[in-house]
């Protein structure tokens, strides 16, 4: 039971979700790469760039040669890249968002229980000046604590709070600001704490729709609160291998390479 | 990638809060944990969208890999300009101080040599005075046109050894395309020796070669372009034969006829068909059976035996499906994972075939496929399995890597060295017009190869031979004869004029040549032998046979292959190959019975009964001379050669079965096969062509002397050794070619 439940621990173990992923999105892109692009006119702008580079250690006495096989090297290398554009332009969108997303659980490790963390919220310019930094309060659930008083940093328009979490959980944490202003009051920001892979969202922002797709999964602030963006420090994680740490898009981006390398010669597909 | 840890952060946090004073930390931290990963992400996408490079290497391992081979490849060739650029100072320097400043006593800045195999000087002769060759004709009136005395015999392994040697058969050992061995009586071939490696390690089925495979060159002597090398100019030669295995030096090479096919023959086509035949082709060929089971036919391609197998003889086969679609006359053909429909009567692309042994082990291989039938019965035929150029399992060229460089920048192409399919015509596998179709295909891939050369070559040596001339005069002189045995059922006037166009192709690609030249480069247009027509066969053992030379066991009128029955106990003569006469001395053949001092006089006696026989079917001589080795060849290796050359009358050569060590009841035959011309017969009567855009002061040139001329217009001492002496070029200035006007 031990045993099932340590191989278990292993298969959810961030590195085996990377590798499975990094060989299923490897065998995918590759797959989709081949339905996409014009085999043959890759195969053909490949040779054609083996070609001139053979060509250049060939005829290495013979300078013209050489010089002429170094331009159709860069002539080739711009054919190619315009071949390999099309494919790239059918698998940026899904990659692109399986990357987001997958880092929502990869990215970041939640906060360790105990361990101290820090809460910053960023005001609007508008706002410098006004009582809204000196009237930010923070609403805390019981299992999360204040350990210093906030920090105000008036040239940044930021304040920063140092908090800790005393049990593993999600919580809402609420944030006044601007009630002196007569803006809108309240809002939250989720906090992650514990060990397990959660989904988690470092900053909550207002506006930016772009920014907030790709780095905020809670919803927009107000457009009338006077914050701007509430953000978390939490730890990146690392993926630890044979001792160096890495974080997991690189080692995405290693694996799936290697994975799309050996498809790629088992379905005898040209990239 | 290591980052700084938790814990060192909270340290500084508390320190900071501490004093009270300094809140840097917080900067430090705002810029560290406000949504990196985040930031990465936007990022990439920006660098997804306008930046393709890094673009790609985000966006999946496909692209990825494209942005990093592109990376490498610039990178790669970076680095081998500069380093060509930065050390070319350094090595003309070297050259300088080693007085191989190599062309300041160069006639010419360059010299191009092209081989026309077998283009007969008569033929050339008779269409340029019919205008049907002006490039030719240009080179004529501008420079010389001669006859080019051949070798003896005029085959074309020995003469071309001849023209890159300099020197005669004694001294480069060439006298056939197979020598004897006299410890057996069989054939081996003559250019080339390849052994596997001789040491095996057997691991449960398997018997794993270990150690290389040996390729030994049997031509001796140094061909030219070592010498130009030695001097330091540079040579590209293109498909010369009897150059396998390729030997250093500097330039490149590819290797030309004499280079097997991936079963080490010198060429195995496949007639893959549902037609039920036990008949086996003559040589050449092998016929496999399609087997159909539920609308799918299957088939395989006969490969080279399995290196790992314990037994000899283990073939290995790629298997490939075939789809026929009567409706369409058409079929779907499956290798591997390659896909492609045929029409009848037409090729496919050259096609990869991987034949695996196992444990790795691969031979790499490329053919082509021709549907010729599909209903009622399927058939389709395979060219011989070329060594795949693009991954030559064996070297076929020097470097290695220019058969790599060709196969990459033109595709693959034919490697073996009679590509063209001439057994499969004379079969009757392929008809008159899928051969041209195959020969034209080859034709054209060595022309892309020569005018690559001629590009890379501006200073140098340049010589391509093309083996078209060669093939398609040996398979369609049938059609410039009247009363051809071969094309008797064909009208003479239905006769295509297939050798007409074959020279005005030749002539077209002349002019094409004569473009890219200026007055600074010499060019010549060789070949090794001219033509004459093969009506008649004539066996010489079957006449040794009934002469008493040779003898037959007890109760045999006639032998096997390869003297099978032969009795040789009471045998003093046989011939095998196309014209070697061999005397069955005492103490060198195993089971000689001529003593060696009387073999002179027999020498003599064969060649007074043997010189002018006539073919009493037609009153014409059959042999119009025999000629004694001794006084013919001279040098290291006169040992290797047959005692006599026999020199056949025109319109004769030695049959077939004479060919095969075959001894039969008939001395003449009619030659009714498709192969019909040929130039294996006496070589006074089939001297090669001269063609030179520079005139050459020269009555009687012979190819022994194209090496020497060649040296010597470079500006090279000649070596004692050789035969041929060099021709005297007329002032270059009085004998400016002029072609370009």
């Amino acid at each position: 039971m031990a045993i099932a439940a340590f191989q278990f621990s292993l298969l959810t173990s961030p590195l085996a979700i990377v590798i499975a992923l990094s060989l299923i999105v490897g065998l995918l892109m590759v797959v989709l790469f081949g339905y996409t692009s014009d085999q043959k006119a890759i195969g053909q702008a490949k040779d054609q760039l083996k070609a001139h580079l053979l060509a250049v250690r060939l005829y290495r006495d013979q300078i013209p040669v050489v010089m002429g096989s170094y331009g159709k090297i860069l002539r080739g290398t711009g054919r190619y890249l315009k071949l390999a554009f099309k494919p790239l332009l059918y698998v940026i969108v899904p990659i692109t968002l399986l990357i987001v997303q997958v880092d929502r659980y990869l990215g970041a490790t939640p906060i360790p229980t105990n361990a101290p963390f820090l809460l910053t919220i960023h005001l609007a310019a508008s706002t410098a000046g006004s009582d809204a930094t000196n009237d930010a309060t923070l609403d805390l659930p019981p299992e999360i604590t204040m350990t210093a008083p906030p920090v105000h940093i008036a040239a940044e328009n930021e304040i920063v709070w140092r908090l800790v979490g005393s049990k593993e959980g999600k919580y809402e944490v609420k944030i006044a600001a601007g009630q002196t202003a007569g803006a809108a009051a309240t809002v939250t920001k989720t906090v992650c704490v514990g060990t397990d892979l959660p989904r988690i969202s470092t900053v909550r922002l207002r506006g930016h729709f772009w920014e907030r797709m790709f780095s905020s999964d809670e919803p927009a602030l107000p457009e009338n609160s006077p914050i701007d963006s509430i953000s978390i420090n939490y730890p990146d994680r690392n993926i630890e291998i044979a001792g160096y740490g890495m974080n997991w898009i690189w080692l995405f981006f290693i694996l799936s390479m290697v994975a799309g390398f050996i498809f790629k010669e088992l379905l005898g597909i040209q990239i | 990638m290591k980052r700084l840890c938790g814990a060192d952060t909270l340290v500084r946090m508390r320190a900071a809060t501490r004093s009270g004073r300094d809140c840097s930390w917080l900067r430090f931290e705002r810029t560290r944990f406000a949504g990196r990963s985040a930031r990465a992400t936007r990022v990439l996408l920006i660098a997804l969208i306008f930046l393709p490079a890094l673009a790609h290497a985000y966006a999946g391992p496909g692209a990825g890999f494209a942005v990093l081979s592109s990376f490498w490849a610039i990178f790669v060739a970076f680095l081998y300009s500069f380093y060509a650029l930065m050390t070319w100072p350094f090595r003309q320097l070297f050259r300088f101080i080693r007085r191989r400043n190599a062309y300041g006593k160069a006639t010419f800045e360059r010299a191009v040599i092209l081989g026309f195999d077998g283009m007969d000087p008569d033929l050339a002769d008779r269409f340029m005075k019919e205008g049907r060759l002006p490039n030719l004709a240009k080179l004529r009136d501008k420079g010389t046109f001669s006859k080019l005395r051949t070798t003896f015999p005029a085959i074309s392994p020995v003469a071309w050894s001849t023209f890159m040697t300099g020197v005669n058969p004694g001294k480069h050992n060439i006298y056939d395309f197979l020598a004897r061995d006299t410890s057996n009586y069989l054939p081996f071939l003559s250019s080339a020796e390849i052994k596997g490696p001789k040491r095996h390690i057997k691991i449960g089925k398997y018997s794993i070669p270990f150690g290389k495979t040996e390729i030994k060159g049997m031509r001796k002597g140094t061909p030219f372009w070592h010498w130009l090398g030695n001097a330091g100019i540079f040579s590209s030669v293109i498909r010369v034969p009897v150059t396998f295995p390729p030997e250093k030096f500097q330039g490149v090479l590819l290797s030309g006829m004499c280079v097997p096919d991936l079963k080490g023959s010198q060429g195995t086509f496949c007639l893959c068909t549902t037609r039920a035949s036990n008949d086996k082709f003559r040589e050449g060929g092998v016929r496999v059976p399609i087997e159909r089971k539920n609308g799918v036919c299957r088939s395989y391609i006969p490969g080279p035996d399995s290196p790992l197998a314990e037994k000899a003889g283990t073939e290995l086969r790629v298997d490939f499906e075939i789809r026929p679609e009567p409706g369409s006359k058409s079929a779907r053909i499956v290798v591997g994972s390659e896909k492609f429909t045929l029409k009848v009567g037409e090729y496919s692309e050259w096609i990869p075939a991987e034949f695996k042994a196992g444990m790795g082990f691969t031979a790499h291989g490329i053919c082509r496929f021709y549907l010729k039938e599909v209903s009622p019965e399927l058939e389709v035929y395979v060219t011989p399995v070329n060594i795949d150029p693009g991954h030559p399992d064996l070297p076929i060229s020097h470097p290695v890597t220019y058969s790599i460089y060709l196969a990459k920048l033109f595709g693959p192409y034919a490697t073996l060295g009679l590509a063209e399919d001439t057994w499969a015509l004379n079969e009757h596998v392929l008809d008159d017009d899928a051969f041209l179709a195959q020969a034209y295909g080859n034709h054209e891939d060595r022309e892309r190869m020569l005018f690559d050369a001629l590009d890379k070559t501006k200073q140098g040596l340049c010589t391509c031979v093309f083996d078209t001339t060669d093939r398609i005069q040996h398979m369609f002189w049938r059609y410039l004869e009247e009363d051809h045995p071969a094309a008797r059922d064909v009208p003479h006037s239905q006769h295509p004029q297939v050798i007409q166009d074959l020279y005005q192709r030749m002539d077209r690609l002349i002019g094409r040549v004569i473009e890219k030249i200026d007055d600074d480069t010499l060019l010549m247009v060789i070949s090794d032998h001219g033509f004459k027509s093969f009506a008649r066969c004539m066996n010489v053992n079957a006449w040794l046979h009934q002469n008493g030379y040779l003898a037959l066991k007890d109760g045999k009128t006639e032998s096997g292959d390869w003297f099978e029955d032969v009795d040789w106990s009471r045998t003093r003569a046989y011939t095998m190959g196309l014209n070697g006469l061999y005397l069955n001395i005492k103490g060198r053949e195993k089971q000689g019975i001529v003593d060696p001092s009387e073999a002179d006089a027999l020498k003599a006696e064969l060649q007074k009964k043997l010189s002018g026989l006539v073919d009493p079917a037609s009153g014409a001589v059959g042999i119009t001379g025999v000629f004694i080795a001794d006084n013919v060849y001279r040098g290291p290796y006169t040992d290797n050669s047959p005692d006599l050359i026999v020199g056949y009358g025109a319109g004769y050569r030695a049959s077939w079965d004479s060919v095969l060590g075959k001894v039969t009841s008939q001395i003449f035959e009619d030659n009714i096969k498709a192969w019909s011309g040929d130039h294996c017969i006496d070589p006074r009567l089939v001297p090669g062509v001269l063609f030179s855009s520079h005139k050459f002061i020269e009555e009687k040139p012979a190819i022994v002397d194209v090496a020497p001329t060649i040296l010597k217009l470079f500006g090279l001492k000649l070596p004692s050794h050789f035969d041929g002496k060099a021709w005297t070029l007329a002032v270059k200035a009085a004998s400016s070619s002029g072609l370009a006007s």
